[in-house]
């Protein structure tokens, strides 16, 4: 059943990811920028034989459509295709990058949920008080602030200032032996990055599990078990706080592709060796074949986490949670 | 022959002297013998795209290449050739003939003999398919290249070219390994992200999007090796985050353009740092607004005028780059050999420029300009917004495009812009620098860095065509400034500021700046203090 | 209780909307002279020269103009936007939800491809490729943010129509885009209302973010913009940065709080008429 149901997806999404593939193929191409016109320039520029030259080592002067096929064909044999500007394998050039953003989208997004988990359960178990209000605050602030801005201040305080965290990058230039020593180090260089692309997501999810606390808690399952006589704490454990992160993970999914996108901005400003900043100077340096592997990976990992956040929907069901109440 | 030209130049650096020592490195402490060891931490930024020199000559490739790579010449700061890969040269009578003599004990970094066989392979194979700037010099001027025996190179020109002994810097001439490249795909050889190299770093490693590793090269031809053990390169994309890296002493060199004018003021400030604008002598950067003289307004000489009394070339040297460039008068750097400073000035004076405006006859729609700014970050567009809003004032009706790189390089290259953003390198020499943006045959398209703006004067191209021939240096002279004064007049170019980029470095490292290159040449000198 | 809180957010929310739409309606009246233009010494600080209260930048130009001419790049960005996303998202959404079918699931397909990409990332892409300007910025933003409103309108579409006045409009012999009209979309209202004012915030954030990068509207001076170029300056010059970053959290504020005022004030409403 929960197989079938898999294996259905798994196709839905493998549709999806040609239409990605399509879809940024044409809108790339659709450029007015003459990637070989802009290497041969950055080059020391050239005349029009040389450049002639570039199009065709880079295979640009056929047809889009011929274009496009010899393209389809190399990714069904799993070739992202070459990036001439690096004279690299995208392939390679992309898997080298993925371990940073994982490293650091996940962890901004572990802080966004315990964070948002914490704050929206305070908030709407305790609602309407002085602590409520002030977490309110807080999150329409941060939910309000632009991404880049909080990510300069906290280098200008903790970094600048208060000297804590170092301002950019994943390791020290002289990266320590000791593996305990070396994962500090990352740590360190982590705190930074992590929660100001974190925190956004906090508020989003601080407002969602606030809101759906105080529906959970107006449910009747949760009335029976108050008038039942079950202790406060143990109903928000039992009762409200599985209920009410689900809609968390519903929205988790969408979000895995948003955070990558804001990797965009985090790694730019910090420096982070992810797949955002690959994509960034992809962009700037117009190599198309890039630009086309980040999306159709980071495509490949919206779907899957969709697929995995779908089955852990299945497994913390409300309506198992429901009758189990009853 | 040529002693005489290197003396012209050093007397006209010696005139200069009095802007050169305001910038003159701070000695530091007292001068110990240099001390063998330690690691020198650079900024690679951005990140190059291949370390393969040659292939590539964006600034970091030849920054990060440079240590590794050598040239047959380097030169110093008052552009005299020195030996590198030469020992000697000699250039005969005719002016026809250039001989080096290589050394006899370097290696590449894999173990095998540098001999005359990778010079010949580099400058009549690989260099000439795939460098854009030597295979036009090759073309034009070189009859053939030669290996005599092992150790020695002979270049025959079709026809004097004085400007030639400038042809064998760092990056205009990488020499690279025959053993490596001879009958491979050279753009795809896997060299070019693990190079191959004589100089004194050899290649360790490259963490794409971190860092890349060097070490000193211990069978380097030099009887001193090089001092440093390891020369790191660390990737920071931020400018700010560069300059937290130098403050926080992760990195020991800026080089110039890593930080900004402003903050390179502000870091000079504290006493243990040394800042310098020397090491750009052979390059001299040259910045100027390209106009495209094919179509209304700007094939109108009165709104050319307009444009370069409109622009306050003082306020942007002070203002927008604190101090860190120096307002140009004409096509050649005052840094540049053969420069004339006496041509026509253009004052600021907005009152004029209007009247210039008004008396051109044009109005409405032919006064409707785009600027295509260069995104080569803050000081730049500062400079665009500052040159839109002084036209805007003269009468013009500017609006900013915005470019990325890519979209900059692709509205020069094919010649779709009103207005542009443009900067030089000016090779040490006009022929080589600077010619190349009058010349009516280098109207080409394919490159921002030709005649893109559409000039074209037969005497002007008469007049660099004798003067890169001439084998007499105060004919060349008379050719050169009887050309500045034509181009200069005619507004070819609005020629705005020489860029005097600083090098930033602690005092405890030593001997950063040792030629007109800077810091792009070998550092093979540079020490740290223990 | 329940009313005055839902009032005050609404209230706040609106108040502090409307000053920034006069700042942004009137700043060629409170500032005459363009924001790109010198007025005065290159970095005073606020309050240190009269007329300038938050200061000059690095060419002397008044802060406080930037920030009034830059509220209007945001808010035109920002309604624009959400404006054809809304539209956008509508369309397909209630194309999708009334006919179901294959129709219905190709156009979900459609969806979620834009849902697959990450939408800051295509926005860029988008945004450098057709060079910077307020039309590709409003474009871009739209294009990444429509597919949730189809979503939610979908979702809407398919349960009312199943309900009985949509079905007594069938018999009726009302035409199928009346139905989608006159009886389905109205009732649809308050969620989308709900959605588009949040829309407008990230619309907001999206630009400056855009800005920051550099792809901003090189024209029009935006608090994004203000911030990238001021970016390097923050230890020196703190209040270039500072000010218009709180400008922006202020607009971002104010849209959310009035996007929760319409939810609270809608909702109950909405809830009514469903359990009709």
């Amino acid at each position: 059943m929960t197989y079938k149901i898999f294996l259905t997806r798994l196709g839905n999404g493998l549709l999806v990811l040609l239409g990605v593939a399509i879809m940024n193929f044409t809108l790339v191409h659709m450029a007015p920028g003459d990637p070989a016109m802009i290497f041969a320039g950055e080059a020391g520029g050239g005349d029009e034989t040389y450049v002639e030259q570039l199009r065709q080592d880079m295979g640009l002067d056929k047809p889009l459509v011929t274009q496009f096929a010899i393209y389809a064909g190399d990714l069904l044999r799993g070739d992202l295709g070459y990036s001439f500007r690096n004279q690299r394998d995208v392939a390679s050039m992309i898997v080298e990058r993925i371990p940073a953003t994982l490293l650091l989208t996940m962890t901004a997004f572990g802080i966004a949920l315990i964070i948002g988990i914490v704050f929206g359960m305070l908030g709407g178990w305790f609602r309407n008080t002085l602590l409520d209000r002030g977490l309110m605050i807080v999150t329409l602030v941060l939910y309000a602030t632009p991404l880049f801005w909080l990510a300069m201040m906290f280098v200008l305080l903790f970094s600048v200032r208060l000297g804590w965290f170092p301002p950019f990058g994943m390791q020290s230039v002289l990266v320590p032996d000791a593996p305990l020593d070396r994962l500090l180090d990352i740590g360190r260089h982590l705190v930074l990055p992590a929660f100001s692309l974190g925190l956004f997501y906090a508020a989003t999810y601080a407002r969602l599990v606030r809101a759906s606390v105080i529906n959970v808690s107006n449910a009747d399952f949760v009335k029976t078990a108050r008038a039942k006589g079950v202790p406060g704490g143990r109903i928000l454990r039992v009762h409200v706080l599985r209920n009410a992160i689900l809609p968390v993970f519903s929205l988790a999914s969408v979000h895995i592709g948003q955070l990558v996108g804001g990797a965009v901005l985090t790694e730019t400003v910090f420096a982070w060796p992810g797949i955002g900043r690959l994509m960034f100077d992809a962009i700037l340096q117009r190599d198309y074949p890039v630009i086309l592997g980040v999306f159709l990976t980071t495509g490949l990992l919206v779907i899957l986490v969709n697929i995995v956040t779908d089955l852990l929907y299945r497994i913390v069901d409300p309506r198992i949670e429901h009758t189990a109440g009853n | 022959m040529f002693s005489k030209e290197t003396l012209t130049v050093t007397r006209r650096t010696a005139l200069l002297g009095a802007t050169a020592l305001l910038t003159l490195p701070r000695i530091g402490l007292a001068q110990a013998a240099p001390v063998d060891g330690g690691r020198l931490i650079l900024i690679a930024r951005p990140e190059p795209a291949t370390l393969g020199l040659g292939l590539n000559l964006q600034a970091p490739t030849i920054y990060v290449g440079g240590k590794i790579f050598e040239s047959l010449l380097t030169y110093s700061s008052d552009l005299a050739p020195m030996p590198s890969l030469a020992t000697s040269w000699s250039i005969s009578e005719d002016g026809l003939t250039y001989r080096f003599e290589l050394r006899q004990n370097a290696t590449w970094h894999d173990g095998t003999p540098f001999t005359s066989a990778d010079v010949v392979f580099t400058a009549d194979d690989m260099m000439r398919s795939s460098h854009p700037r030597w295979k036009l010099l090759a073309e034009t001027y070189v009859e053939r290249i030669e290996a005599d025996g092992d150790f020695a190179v002979v270049f025959t020109l079709k026809e004097p070219f004085s400007a030639f002994i400038y042809a064998f810097e760092l990056s205009s001439l990488p020499i690279m390994a025959k053993h490596v490249y001879e009958g491979t795909d050279y753009r795809t050889n896997p060299a070019n992200n693990a190079p191959i190299g004589t100089g004194p770093f050899k290649f360790v490693s490259w963490n794409r999007g971190q860092s890349i590793e060097l070490e000193r090269y211990e069978d380097y031809w030099d009887e001193t090796p090089a001092h440093l053990d390891q020369v790191t390169f660390l990737v920071i994309p931020d400018a700010a985050s560069r300059e937290t890296a130098f403050e926080q002493q992760i990195v020991d060199v800026l080089r110039p353009g890593d930080v900004e004018g402003f903050v390179a003021r502000r870091l000079s400030e504290a006493d243990d740092v040394i800042m310098t604008t020397m090491g750009e002598e052979f390059y001299a950067p040259h910045a100027f607004i390209q106009m495209n003289l094919r179509k209304p307004p700007f094939n109108n000489l009165k709104i050319r005028q307009a444009v370069m009394h409109a622009v306050d070339r003082e306020f942007i040297s002070n203002n927008i780059w604190f101090g860190m460039a120096s307002p140009a008068t004409g096509p050649v750097s005052s840094r540049t050999a053969f420069y004339e400073p006496d041509v026509t000035p253009y004052p600021f004076d907005i009152e004029k420029a209007r009247g210039l405006v008004a008396d051109s006859g044009l109005s409405g729609d032919d006064l409707k300009v785009t600027l295509t700014p260069l995104p080569y970050g803050q000081q730049w567009d500062r400079t665009a917004e500052y040159i839109a809003q002084q036209l805007t004032q003269a009468g013009l009706d500017v609006s900013i495009r915005g470019v990325d790189v890519s979209g900059w390089a692709q509205a020069l290259s094919t010649w779709e812009f009103d207005l542009a953003l443009n900067y030089t390198y000016q090779y040490a020499h006009p022929a080589l620098g600077v010619a190349r943006h009058y010349l009516s045959s280098n109207i080409i398209q394919g490159t921002p860095a030709a005649n893109n703006e559409g000039y074209s004067d037969p005497e002007v191209d008469r007049l660099f065509a004798e003067a890169a021939n001439s084998v007499d240096t105060e004919e060349t002279q008379r050719l050169y400034s009887e050309a500045q004064k034509r181009l200069v007049d005619d507004v070819a170019l609005g020629w705005i500021f020489e860029m005097r980029s600083p090098t930033i470095y602690r005092d405890t490292t030593n001997e950063v700046v040792t030629s007109a290159i800077g810091v792009m040449d070998t550092m093979k000198a540079t020490w740290k203090a223990a | 209780m329940k009313n005055i809180l839902k009032n005050t957010s609404l209230a706040i929310g609106l108040a502090l909307l409307a000053l920034i739409l006069v700042i942004a309606v009137f700043a060629h009246v409170f500032y005459p002279v363009s924001p790109w233009q010198s007025a005065a010494t290159p970095l005073l600080e606020p309050f240190s020269q009269s007329g300038l209260p938050l200061g000059s930048d690095m060419l002397g130009r008044d802060v406080a103009a930037g920030i009034a001419y830059g509220a209007r790049v945001s808010l035109t960005v920002g309604v624009v936007s959400t404006i054809i996303s809304v539209t956008l998202g509508v369309t397909i959404g209630a194309v999708a939800g009334f006919y179901g079918g294959v129709l219905d699931n190709l156009l979900m397909r459609f969806t979620e491809l834009f849902q697959t990409v990450p939408q800051f990332a295509m926005a860029v892409v988008f945004v450098a490729i057709f060079s910077p300007s307020l039309v590709t910025i409003v474009l871009a933003i739209s294009l990444v943010s429509w597919p949730p409103v189809a979503r939610l309108v979908r979702g809407e579409v398919m349960s009312l129509k199943s309900r009985e006045f949509v079905k007594a409009g069938i018999v009726l012999g009302e035409s199928e885009s009346g139905l989608i009209f006159r009886h389905i979309l109205p009732n649809a209202v308050s969620p989308i209302v709900v959605m588009a004012s949040l829309m407008v915030a990230t619309a907001i954030l999206t630009e400056s973010a855009l800005s920051f990068l550099g792809l901003g509207d090189r024209n029009m001076i935006s608090w994004g913009y203000m911030i990238g170029a001021s970016r390097t300056m923050l230890r020196d010059a703190w209040w270039l940065s500072v000010f218009p970053g709180l400008a922006i959290v202020v607009t971002v504020v104010a849209v959310n709080l009035i996007g929760e005022g319409f939810e609270k004030a809608l909702n109950p409403q909405a809830h009514g008429e469903r359990k009709a």
